[in-house]
């Protein structure tokens, strides 16, 4: 019972921030799934992706009302995606699990790095933001 | 073949194989690379990410689902709460303060990341 509040309890911390940044959300779900419920690397990923997927969905749903897809750009991104996908999933479950997780787990601190960064520059630039800490 | 399109595949073919590599939707690279390359706004790349990331998404759970590595109950439990927080998400962007948030998610990234090569 506490596992099913706790994996809808992610879905709806990760769905609201996924939407707000325009991500998937997966980089939320693997490693709150590795981490905090034990899941192998591989079901964590492959878990994540089925949660994106309709989560996605629903994203594209919202954003598009708002105006805000732009669609010429949106197909061919996508179809292009398709084939990076298939050819990015087929060597991650060629992978032995713990060596996937350390790759994604550079891989999340990559994109931390490169987030901090980037609110920094906001900082620099742009309207008195508030405390930092 | 113009730019624009040239542009657009890259961007799309290396967010796919990020996206199947590590179970993510590769906003991640779309997001940035449209906001840099091809002059959309953040808002604009957001929407334009997602209806992106239904595509690829979708190809790499198919690959992951047919090798077995999909927990099918856990991915609906995440799903009850991720489709609510979707809706509520795309509202709060249009309203925080994008710094605060890029920060908030920074520090729990980089934790996790930790975590996970240890």
């Amino acid at each position: 019972m506490l596992e099913i509040a706790s994996l809808i309890a992610l879905g709806l911390f990760a769905g609201a921030m996924a939407a707000a940044l325009g991500l998937g959300g997966g980089v939320i779900f693997v490693p709150s799934l590795v981490v905090l419920f034990g899941f192998e690397q591989h079901i964590a990923q492959g878990t994540s992706l089925a949660v994106i997927f309709p989560t996605a969905i629903v994203a594209t749903i919202a954003h598009a009302r708002m105006g805000s897809v732009r669609w010429h750009l949106s197909v061919p991104i996508g179809l292009a995606g398709i084939a990076g996908a298939v050819l990015g999933a087929r060597v991650a479950l060629g992978l032995d699990a713990d060596l996937l997780r350390r790759m994604f787990g550079v891989f999340l601190i990559l994109l931390a790095a490169r987030m901090a960064w980037r609110a920094w520059r906001i900082n620099d630039q742009s309207e008195p933001a508030p405390d930092p800490s | 073949m113009n730019t624009a399109l040239t542009k657009a595949i890259a961007l799309g073919a290396v967010a796919g194989i990020v996206a199947g590599l590590f179970g993510v939707g590769g906003g991640v690279i779309v997001v940035p690379g449209l906001v840099l390359w091809l002059a959309l706004t953040q808002r604009q790349a957001s929407g334009t990410s997602t209806a992106t990331i239904v595509m690829s998404s979708a190809a790499a759970m198919l690959a992951f689902g047919i090798s077995g590595s999909v927990d099918w109950r856990a991915a609906g439990l995440v799903l009850i709460g991720s489709v609510a927080g979707a809706w509520g998400g795309a509202w709060i962007a249009e309203r925080i303060n994008e710094r605060a948030l890029a920060v908030t998610f920074a520090i729990v990234l980089a934790i996790a990341g930790v975590r996970m090569v240890l």
